[in-house]
C-alpha cells in the first residue's frame, strides 16, 4: 500500500444514523428530541456555530433549510432544520433552547449565510436574540414596531403608536456618505416597475455600477403564520397557502401544507387523489414559470413586449384548465387533507381533451419562446455571465428551485424526497451549469417541458382509472387533533423552490406553531452576491431571474 | 413603359440656390410681396407644416402606437371610443391636459420648464428643410442637411436639462445616459449622412432629392431610380441603426429604460409637460424617418401617388420599424451600447465612407 494513495478504508465514513451523529457531536448534545421528520439534538446556545459547522463539514449537512423560533411557557427555542443537497431525506434538527428571561443564542450566520435573514425574522417575530449576528434588525415589521408578535406575552390590542418625528425624514439625510463621496444612493422600489411587487432595494451606485445593495422586505407582510396558528387543521388553514405565492402556484403551496399536516396526523392519501394532485400541481408550475419567463423578458426587453403577452396568452390556457378543475383561477383551495375536494369535472373526456390540446400546442409555443428569447443574441449578450451565482454560494444561502438548478445543483424534492405520484412517473430534473441569469431562464423553460411530460402521463393514468376506484379523499376525522408536542418539518418542490412547513401540535385542533419556509425568502438573499459590481440593468435582470413573489417573501 | 417618378419637389427648386418654396407660394397666393410677404409666407408655412406634423403625432402617439404594439403582442387595443377607437385621441388629450401639473420640490427652474418645450421644438425645427413633395418645402438653404442634423441634436440638450433639473436620481441617470448615447451615435449618423454627400455633391435637400431621381438600372421595363438605399444598401442599414439609437427606441431605449431607471429623464414630468415630451419623442421619430427618406429613399418620390403621400408613407414606415423593434428586440446594456457605438458603428461608418467613395467613382 503506497502512502500517496489513501484507500477506501482510510476515509472516515460519513455518520448516517442518529446514534452516529450523536457520537459525532459528543457532549455538545445535552438532550435528544424526536421530530417526525428527523432526529433532534438539543445543544447549548453557545454551541450553535460549533455544532452546525461539525454537521456541515463532517456529516455533509450542507443545507440549512429553515430556522424556526418559538416560545414555550418556560423557554424560547430556535430550531435549525438541516438537510443535505445530495439527499434531502437525510435530515437533522438542531434545537437550541434559550431561557425566557434572556433569550440570547449564538448566530449561525458565520456557518450558513442564509441564517442571516432567518434569524432576523426569528428576532422580529418571536424575540430571540442572536449574538454575533452581523445585522440583527427587524426584517418584516417596521423598525419602530413595539413587541414581538409571535411571543406569548404580546398584546395584540395595544396600539402601535409611532411619533411622527421618527418618520419625519425616511431618507435619513439623503444617505450621503460624505461630501467627497462619489457614490450615489438610489431607492429602487418599493414602487418600481421591475421589483415584481413591493420590494425595496437600497442601492448604492458608483456611476452605473452597483457598489452596495440591500433588500428591504416586509411591505407585504400579512401575518400568514399567525393566521394559520389560529385556524383549524381540518378546514381553516387550507385557503391560506394560495395567498403565499399567489402567481397561480396555489396548488403547489397547498400541497406543502397538506403534506406536512398529513404526515403529522398520519393521514393516508388515496392514489387517485395523488395523481390528480400531481397533475394539477404541474399545471400550476407551468403557469408560474410562464409568468416568470414573461416578466423576466419584460425586465430585459423594456416595454410591454411580445414575449410577455405571448407568455400570458399561453398561461391563460393553463388557467382555463385549472378553472375547469378547481372552479377558481387564482386562489384554488382545491386540496384537502387526505385528498382533493372534488373529482375531475364532468364530462371527463372534455377535460382530458382540453388538457391534451394544451399539451399538444405547448412544444410549438416553447419553440417560439426559444426563438424570441433564448435564441436572441442581444438577450444572450445581456444575460450570459451576468448575475453569476456559484453553486457553493447558492448552497450557503439555501437557494433552491430553478435558482439552485440554474447553478448546477441537482436538487429537486420531487425526485429526491418523493411525494405524490412523482416517483411512478418518467421525467427528468433539469439543471444547467451556467450559474448566470441565462441558465435560470433556460432551466425554467425546460422545466415547463418536463412538467408537460408529467401532466401527460397523469392524464393517461386518470383516463384509464377504473370508475369504482376513484376515491378522492380518505377518511379524515371531522376534528383533527394530532397528539401534543409532535413536531414536523416537511417541504415540497414549489414553483420557486423548496416550500417547507414546520408544525408543532399542542393537542388542540390548531397548530401550536406554524412556520413557513418560503423559497423566495432564501433565494432573494442571494441578490447582493449576484449584483454587486454589476450594472443596474444586470441587477434588474438578476432580480427577474430569481422570480420572487413578494407575497411569499413577506408572508 | 417606365413609371414616371414624382419630381414635383425638385421642379421649383434650382440646385445651389437657397430658396423657400412653400413660403414663396403662400406669399404669391396671398398677393403680398417684398419682405412682408416673405415673413408672412414663412410664418404661415411653418404653421401649416407644424400642424401637419402635430396631427400625425397625435394619431401616432395615443392611437397608432397602441394598435401597432397590440398587433405585435397578440392583443386588440383601443376599440371602444369611436371608429377603430380613433376618438381615444380626443379622450387622451383631454385626460392628459386636464391633469394637475406637479413640479417637484427642488426642481431647477426654469430649466425644468424649458426642457419639455425644447424637445418637441427642436424636432419640429428640423422639418423646415425637409422637402415633402408637391412643393411643400419650407426652406431650402445650401446647408440643409447640416441644419437638419443640428436641429435634431438640440433635443439632447433638452433631455439633459430635463434629467438634471428634475432633482431626481433616476432622471439624472437618464439624462447622463442620453448624452452618452447621443455622443456615441451621432457621429456615425452624421458620417453616414456625409457619405450621401459624396454621392450628391450638395448639402441642399432639394439637390439630394434631385440626385436620386436619375435611373440606376432598368429591369424588365421597370425603371429603378438611383435611390441611395439601392446604390449603397450598407449605408442605409447603418443609417437606420444609428437613427434608431438617435431617436432612442429599442434596442437603444436606454435613456428611458422603464424597468431600470423608470422612464429616466421624464420621470418627474406630468400633465402638459409630459405631453410635450411625448410629442417631442414622436416628432423626433418622424424627423428621423424624414431625414432617412430624404437621404436614402428619394425623398417624396414614388410612382402614381402624389409626392406628399409618398413622403408620409415613408416616414410612417420608419415609425412602424421603430415600433417593431420595440416589440421584438431586447434592450442592450449601457456599456454594450457605448461599445457598439464607438467600437462598431464608428468604424463601420468610416468604412462606409470609403466604400461610398469607391461606388461614386465607379458610377461617375
Amino acid at each position: 500500500m503506497s502512502l500517496e494513495e489513501p484507500t477506501e478504508t482510510e476515509i472516515e465514513p460519513v455518520p448516517q444514523t442518529a446514534e452516529e451523529l450523536a457520537d459525532l457531536l459528543g457532549d455538545r448534545v445535552v438532550d435528544r428530541e424526536e421530530h417526525v421528520n428527523a432526529p433532534g439534538f438539543v445543544v447549548r446556545p453557545d454551541d450553535v456555530q460549533d455544532t452546525l459547522r461539525t454537521l456541515r463539514e463532517e456529516a455533509g449537512f450542507d443545507h440549512l433549510s429553515c430556522v424556526t423560533a418559538q416560545q414555550y411557557a418556560d423557554r424560547y427555542e430556535s430550531i435549525y432544520h438541516l438537510k443535505k443537497y445530495d439527499d434531502p431525506t437525510d435530515e437533522v434538527s438542531v434545537v437550541v433552547p434559550t431561557p425566557s428571561e434572556k433569550p440570547v443564542s449564538q448566530s449561525a450566520e458565520p456557518v450558513f449565510r442564509t441564517a442571516d435573514w432567518h434569524e432576523r425574522e426569528a428576532y422580529d417575530l418571536v424575540g430571540v436574540e442572536y449574538e454575533d449576528h452581523p445585522d440583527l434588525r427587524r426584517i418584516l415589521l417596521p423598525e419602530t414596531w413595539q413587541g414581538h408578535p409571535l411571543s406569548n406575552d404580546y398584546d395584540q390590542n395595544r396600539p402601535q403608536v409611532v411619533p411622527l418625528r421618527e418618520h419625519a425624514n425616511p431618507l435619513e439625510e439623503d444617505h450621503r456618505a460624505g461630501e467627497d463621496a462619489d457614490t450615489m444612493f438610489v431607492n429602487i422600489g418599493p414602487h418600481h416597475p421591475a421589483t415584481h411587487g413591493v420590494l425595496h432595494v437600497k442601492t448604492t451606485l458608483d456611476g452605473e455600477q452597483i457598489a452596495d445593495l440591500e433588500s428591504d422586505i416586509g411591505y407585504l407582510h400579512r401575518c400568514e403564520e399567525q393566521m394559520c396558528q389560529q385556524g383549524t387543521y381540518r378546514h381553516q388553514i387550507m385557503p391560506y397557502p394560495d395567498r403565499w405565492d399567489y402567481i397561480s402556484a396555489g396548488i403547489l403551496n397547498e400541497w406543502a401544507y397538506a403534506r406536512a399536516a398529513e404526515d403529522l396526523a398520519d393521514l393516508e392519501v388515496p392514489e387517485y387523489a395523488q395523481v390528480i394532485r400531481t397533475m394539477s400541481s404541474e399545471l400550476c408550475r407551468i403557469a408560474s414559470h410562464m409568468l416568470a419567463v414573461g416578466t423576466f423578458a419584460l425586465d430585459v426587453y423594456g416595454d410591454f413586449t411580445a414575449i410577455f403577452m405571448y407568455a400570458v396568452r399561453d398561461r391563460e390556457k393553463v388557467q382555463n384548465i385549472l378553472e375547469d378543475l378547481t372552479g377558481q383561477r387564482l386562489m384554488f383551495n382545491y386540496l384537502r387533507l387526505g385528498g382533493v375536494v372534488w373529482d375531475l369535472p364532468e364530462p371527463r373526456e372534455e377535460f382530458f381533451e382540453k388538457t391534451r390540446d394544451f399539451l399538444d400546442e405547448l412544444p410549438e409555443a416553447l419553440e417560439e419562446y426559444h426563438d424570441l428569447i433564448t435564441g436572441n443574441e442581444i438577450l444572450q449578450a445581456r444575460t450570459v455571465d451576468t448575475g453569476v451565482l456559484p453553486p457553493e454560494v447558492a448552497k450557503s444561502y439555501g437557494a433552491t428551485g430553478p435558482v439552485a438548478r440554474g447553478s448546477g445543483i441537482d436538487y429537486d424534492l420531487r425526485r429526491d424526497d418523493p411525494y405524490g405520484y412523482y416517483d411512478e412517473l418518467d421525467w427528468d430534473v433539469v439543471t444547467d451549469d451556467g450559474c448566470d441569469n441565462f441558465s435560470r431562464l433556460f432551466v425554467r423553460l425546460r422545466e415547463v417541458e418536463e412538467s408537460a411530460k408529467i401532466i401527460e402521463q397523469c392524464v393517461d393514468l386518470l383516463e384509464d382509472w377504473p370508475e369504482d376506484e376513484r376515491t378522492i379523499q380518505s377518511n379524515v376525522p371531522r376534528t383533527l387533533k394530532p397528539e401534543a408536542d409532535k413536531e414536523i418539518y416537511r417541504a415540497v418542490e414549489a414553483a420557486k423552490g423548496e416550500l417547507g412547513i414546520y408544525i408543532r401540535s399542542d393537542g388542540t385542533d390548531k397548530p401550536g406553531r406554524f412556520k413557513i419556509r418560503s423559497p423566495c425568502f432564501s433565494n432573494l438573499q442571494t441578490l447582493p452576491e449576484m449584483s454587486e459590481g454589476e450594472y443596474i440593468p444586470d441587477m434588474i435582470a438578476s432580480l427577474g431571474s430569481l422570480d420572487i413573489v413578494l407575497g411569499e417573501v413577506d408572508r | 413603359m417606365p413609371v414616371p417618378l414624382q419630381a414635383n419637389a425638385t421642379a421649383n427648386a434650382t440646385a445651389g440656390q437657397p430658396s423657400a418654396p412653400l413660403a414663396d407660394t403662400i406669399a404669391g397666393a396671398l398677393g403680398v410681396g417684398g419682405l412682408g410677404g416673405d415673413v408672412l409666407g414663412a410664418l404661415l408655412g411653418a404653421f401649416l407644416i407644424a400642424n401637419v406634423m402635430l396631427v400625425m403625432t397625435a394619431v401616432a402617439g395615443p392611437w397608432a402606437k397602441r394598435k401597432i404594439t397590440a398587433a405585435f403582442t397578440d392583443r386588440i387595443a383601443v376599440n371602444r371610443v369611436g371608429p377603430f377607437g380613433l376618438l381615444i385621441i380626443v379622450a387622451d388629450a383631454v385626460r392628459l391636459l386636464s391633469k394637475e401639473l406637479i413640479i417637484p420640490d427642488g426642481a431647477d427652474r426654469p430649466a425644468f420648464d424649458i426642457a419639455p418645450i425644447l424637445i418637441p421644438f427642436s424636432a419640429l425645427l428640423g422639418f423646415a428643410v425637409i422637402p415633402m413633395g408637391n412643393g411643400i418645402h419650407l426652406a431650402d438653404p445650401e446647408t440643409g442637411l447640416v441644419f437638419a442634423f443640428a436641429a435634431a441634436s438640440i433635443a439632447s440638450l433638452g433631455l439633459v436639462m430635463a434629467g438634471y433639473a428634475s432633482n431626481n436620481k433616476y432622471s439624472l441617470l437618464g439624462g447622463l445616459r442620453s448624452i452618452a448615447q447621443n455622443l456615441a451615435y451621432e457621429i456615425p449618423l452624421v458620417l453616414t449622412g456625409a457619405s450621401v454627400i459624396l454621392f450628391t455633391g450638395t448639402l441642399q435637400m432639394s439637390g439630394i432629392v434631385a440626385a436620386q431621381t436619375e435611373t440606376l438600372i432598368n429591369i424588365g421595363g421597370i425603371r429603378i431610380p438611383q435611390w441611395f438605399a439601392f446604390v449603397n444598401p450598407f449605408a442605409f442599414v447603418l443609417f437606420m441603426l444609428a437613427n434608431l439609437a438617435e431617436v432612442g427606441r429599442n434596442p437603444f431605449d436606454i435613456p428611458e429604460a422603464p424597468t431600470e431607471i423608470v422612464a429616466g429623464y421624464q420621470t418627474e414630468y406630468g400633465s402638459v409637460y409630459f405631453v410635450l415630451i411625448y410629442l417631442g419623442e414622436f416628432i423626433h421619430i418622424f424627423l428621423g424617418g424624414a431625414i432617412a427618406a430624404t437621404l436614402f429613399l428619394g425623398g417624396p418620390a414614388g410612382p402614381i401617388l402624389p409626392g406628399f403621400v409618398w413622403f408620409v408613407i415613408k416616414i410612417w414606415a420608419f415609425f412602424l420599424f421603430t415600433q417593431w423593434a420595440r416589440s421584438a428586440i431586447p434592450r442592450v446594456r449601457i456599456d454594450q451600447l457605448i461599445e457598439i457605438g464607438w467600437k462598431g458603428m464608428l468604424v463601420l461608418s468610416f468604412a462606409n465612407l470609403v466604400l461610398t467613395a469607391v461606388i461614386v467613382g465607379v458610377l461617375a
